[in-house]
Formats: C-alpha cells, structure tokens, sequence
C-alpha cells in the first residue's frame, strides 16, 4: 500500500514539470499553507501542553511549599518568642527533602517567597528573607544573572531586588546602560534599592536615556525607599552629558529643595536647548531662588514662549515684589494670550498688599480681555 | 473564640492570615472575594472583619458600606488591609466606617495587636 503511495506521488512529481505555471503556482501556494498550518497547529499544541504540565507541577508543589513556610516562617516558634531573626535555625529535615533540589521546584520556591514578602515586612519579611538564603535560591538567581536572555536577566534582578540581596557593581552596574530598555530600567531601579551608600551611582556611566515613564518609576521609588541616600544632585546637572539624566535631576533638586544646587541650574540657563532652559527656570521657581530672579528677568525678551511662560511663573513661585512693575508690563502690554495669564497667576501668587494693589488698578484700567484673564485666575475653584 | 472574617483576593495571603490568626486561637473563615463575603455574612455571625480592598466582584469600600448600612451587622468591627496607600481611599475608607487600616506589607505582630485591641474595646463596650 505504502509503495502504491509512493509510487503515486513520484508520478505526480514527474507531471509537476508538465502542468501550466499558473497551476504550478497555486500548487505550491497549497502545500505551503499546508505545511504553515501544520507547523503552527503543532507550536499551539506544544505550548499548551507546556501550560499543561507546569500548571500540574503548581498545583503539585504549591501546597507542599506554602505549608513549609507556615512550619518553618509564619508559625515559627523562635519567631514569637522574640529571638531575632539572625538567630533562628530552621529545622533542617524538611528543606533536605530531595524535591527542593529540582530547579522547577526551586524557582516556583522563590515566586512563592517573594509573593509572601509583598504581603509581610518585619520579622516575618525576614525570617522570610533568610529562608531564601539558607536554602542557597541566591545562587538560583545569580545563574539566572549570567545568561544572555534579558528576560531571565530581568526575572534575576527582580528576585533578588525583592529578597534585598546585594548585587556587585561589576555584574549590576553594566545592565544599568543596557540598550534594551526594559533591563534598564529595571536594573537601575536595583540599583537604587540595594545600594546603600551610592544609589545613585549609574548616573555617572548612563549614556543611554531615561525614558519618561522610567522617571516616574525611579521617583516612585526613591521617595518611597526607607533609608536612602540623597546625594546633592547638583553634581550630575554640572557634569553629565547625558540630557535626561540632567532633566531628572532637575526635578529631584526641586523635590528635595537642594538650595545649594541653584548656582549649577543657573548654569544651564545658557544652554542652546530652549526646552532644557524651561525646565531649569522652573527649577529655579519651584526652588524659590530669589537669588536667580534679576537674571530670569534680563533673559526674558531674548526668550522663546515657553521660556518666557516659565520665567514668569517662576518670578511669581519666587515671589520676592521686586519685579511686580515688570509682571504688570507683561499683563497689560503682551499681546500673547499665556503670557498674560501666566503674568497675571504671578503677580495674584506674591499674595501682597502690593499685588493686591496692582490687580485692582489693572482691574479699572484694563479692557475686557484682560478682566476676564483677572477674574478667572483669581476664582479659587480653578486650579492653576 | 472571636470569629473572623477574612476576605482577600490574594490566595497566598488568605492562608497565611488563616495560620497565623488561626495560632492565636481565632476561629477564621475565609472569602476570595466581596461577592464570597457577603454570602458568607448572611449565613453566620462574626466579630470581625478583616479585607482588602481591591477586590473582583465587590472591592473593600463596598463591605464596608455593606456591613455598615445593615442594622444587624454594623456591630461587626472592620480593619482594611490594602496595598492602596493613598490617602484619598483611606479616608473614604474610615468614613465608611472602617475600624483601622494595615497597609501592606503587614507585619504578622502588629496585626495581631491591632486585632486584640479592637476585640478588647468592642468587648468593652458590649459591657457597659
């Protein structure tokens, strides 16, 4: 029968060369859908049972690792007695078993451990902590570490990110620079976390930007890490060539109103980037730097809208009643729509006998325009 | 033995609750999520009420304005116990008439305590 077969497709095979091309064509069309359906038909297949047998293998190892870490963590007798956590021995029975030597069983172990960290801090986050140690899961994540896949990279990081491991600069401080944004990003948030006397030390080597949404992310954590660092980020505004890093930095000097960084940012008000200018002038508003208001205010005409915008709410942030004539000017002579709001914000934000004077007097003399602009910065219900 | 109530989305967390509530001598039931708790409420009678807030079906703020809203149940002291942080929620939270709020990560003690003290004050009251 077999040989029927073959002898039928040998045949067919000797006519292919005879056939019209336009037959030829779709012939071949055919077997290459075929085969496209086959192979990927097969690769769903595989995966699912792939999913199949890992969820098995959950749903096998998941209740035998939760109850270890009931015994051995959460029910810890040593553990309620006070003793502290260095001091805790864990009964060495149980995580002898031959099952925590398979490396399935191991990485579920650490999913589950840092699943249990998110939930518990103190003692318990600890006790925690060292079970992953005592268990040698360190090694786990650091192999994990040298593979070339960034996917396992980020998973490593992660993990011992979670389990508050110290990573080396060597092996760390290259994937804070990794083209891939993704490692990046997370590796540098590693750093932030686990370095405790120099957090911020990537930023010296990063030539590679910090995206926005990254910069949310690394705010997110350094104003939530306990116990960090601040270094005076002036540092990296004078010397890093690297714009995104120094826009950031902007943004930390102004949360941590570092006052000694003002002549640095006043530094970078000659920068050619008018975008970089703006962001250093509110910088210097949000700082308050009464001591940058003169030169705000002399840049000012040689500015681009958005610089100029900035300058003023930065004289009104800044508030010092020195350069109220000149806000005055700009409500009532601008023919610029935002630069009148954003004088008129300035001078209302002084807060002062003088301002008050100055809104009143516009107020009567003005024309229309420009007492709506008035009315609808001074209503407290719109937020400026 | 109080009887507690703990509704929780996170299956880690619920067991591990379970334990060491369940160590303390509490005898503690166990919802994954509002929907489950508000079963669970009809058909016995509890002391407290420990939840999270984010939550498939019906979230935290929910069983809290549930349970305060029906007179046969607003006796049930409620501790929240979220990773939501911000202070909006919590506020809301409080007055909706949460008890207390533990945000996570939880430290297993101070649960404990918090637990005890609510018990110990409700225990209080219900004797003057």
């Amino acid at each position: 029968m077999w040989r029927d077969l073959v002898d039928l497709l040998w045949q067919a095979y000797e006519q292919f060369g005879f056939l019209p091309l336009f037959i030829q064509v779709a012939f071949s069309l055919i077997i290459v859908a075929i085969l496209a359906t086959i192979t990927a038909y097969s690769s769903i297949l595989y995966k699912r049972y792939q999913a199949y047998v890992h969820e098995k293998r959950l749903n096998f190892i998941t209740p035998k690792l939760e109850d270890l870490i009931t015994e051995q963590v959460l029910l810890n007798e040593k553990l309620s007695m006070g003793v502290p956590v260095d001091e805790i021995e864990f009964d060495p029975v149980p995580l002898s078993d031959k099952i925590y030597k398979k490396i399935w069983v191991r990485q579920v172990m650490i999913d589950v451990l840092i699943q249990y960290r998110k939930n518990f801090r103190g003692d318990v986050g600890e006790l925690l902590r060292k079970l992953y140690i005592d268990m040698e899961l360190t090694k786990d994540s650091f192999e994990k570490m040298k593979t070339m896949r960034w996917e396992r990279k980020i998973k490593a990081v992660i993990e011992l990110t979670q389990m508050n491991i110290p990573i080396s600069d060597v092996t760390i401080l290259p994937l804070t620079n990794s083209p891939n944004p993704l490692l990046r990003a997370v590796a540098r948030n590693a750093y932030i976390q686990l370095s405790k006397n120099e957090p911020f030390k990537f930023f010296d080597i990063a030539t590679e930007p910090l995206l926005p949404w990254d910069q949310l992310e690394m705010f997110r954590i350094i104003t939530t890490t306990k116990d960090i660092m601040i270094p005076n980020f002036s540092r990296w505004i004078s010397y890093s060539t690297n714009k995104s890093i120094v826009a950031f930095c902007l943004k930390l000097i102004a949360h941590y109103d570092q006052k000694t960084a003002i002549p640095a940012v006043m530094d970078l008000l000659n920068n050619k980037d008018h975008y970089f200018r703006a962001e250093a002038i509110n910088c210097l508003g949000k700082l308050s730097a009464e001591i940058a208001e003169v030169r705000l205010v002399k840049i000012y005409e040689h500015q681009p809208l958005n610089c100029q915008i900035e300058i003023l709410r930065a004289t009104g942030m800044i508030a010092s009643g020195k350069y109220l004539d000149f806000l005055k000017h700009e409500l009532m002579y601008s023919t610029n729509f935002d630069i009148r709001m954003a004088a008129t914000r300035a001078i209302i934000n002084h807060d002062s006998d003088e301002s008050a004077a100055i809104i009143k007097e516009v107020m009567n003399t003005t024309y229309e325009e420009n007492r709506i602009i008035i009315k609808h910065c001074l209503n407290p219900l719109i937020r400026n | 033995m109080a009887n507690i109530l703990v509704v929780e989305d996170d299956e880690i967390m619920l067991k591990a609750i379970k334990n060491i509530l369940s160590k303390d001598g509490y005898n503690v039931i166990l919802a994954k999520n509002g929907k489950e708790a508000f079963d669970k409420l009809e058909n016995a009678d509890y002391d407290l009420v420990l939840s999270d807030l984010m939550m498939p079906y019906a979230n935290g703020l929910e069983v809290i304005s549930r349970l305060k809203n029906d007179p046969a149940k607003k006796h049930i002291s409620i501790i929240i116990v979220s990773s939501v942080g911000n202070e909006e929620t919590i506020t809301e939270a409080f007055r909706l008439g949460a008890d207390d709020y533990l945000k996570k990560p939880i430290m297993a003690g101070e649960l404990l305590i918090r637990i005890r003290k609510l018990l110990a004050n409700r225990a209080i009251r219900h004797s003057l």
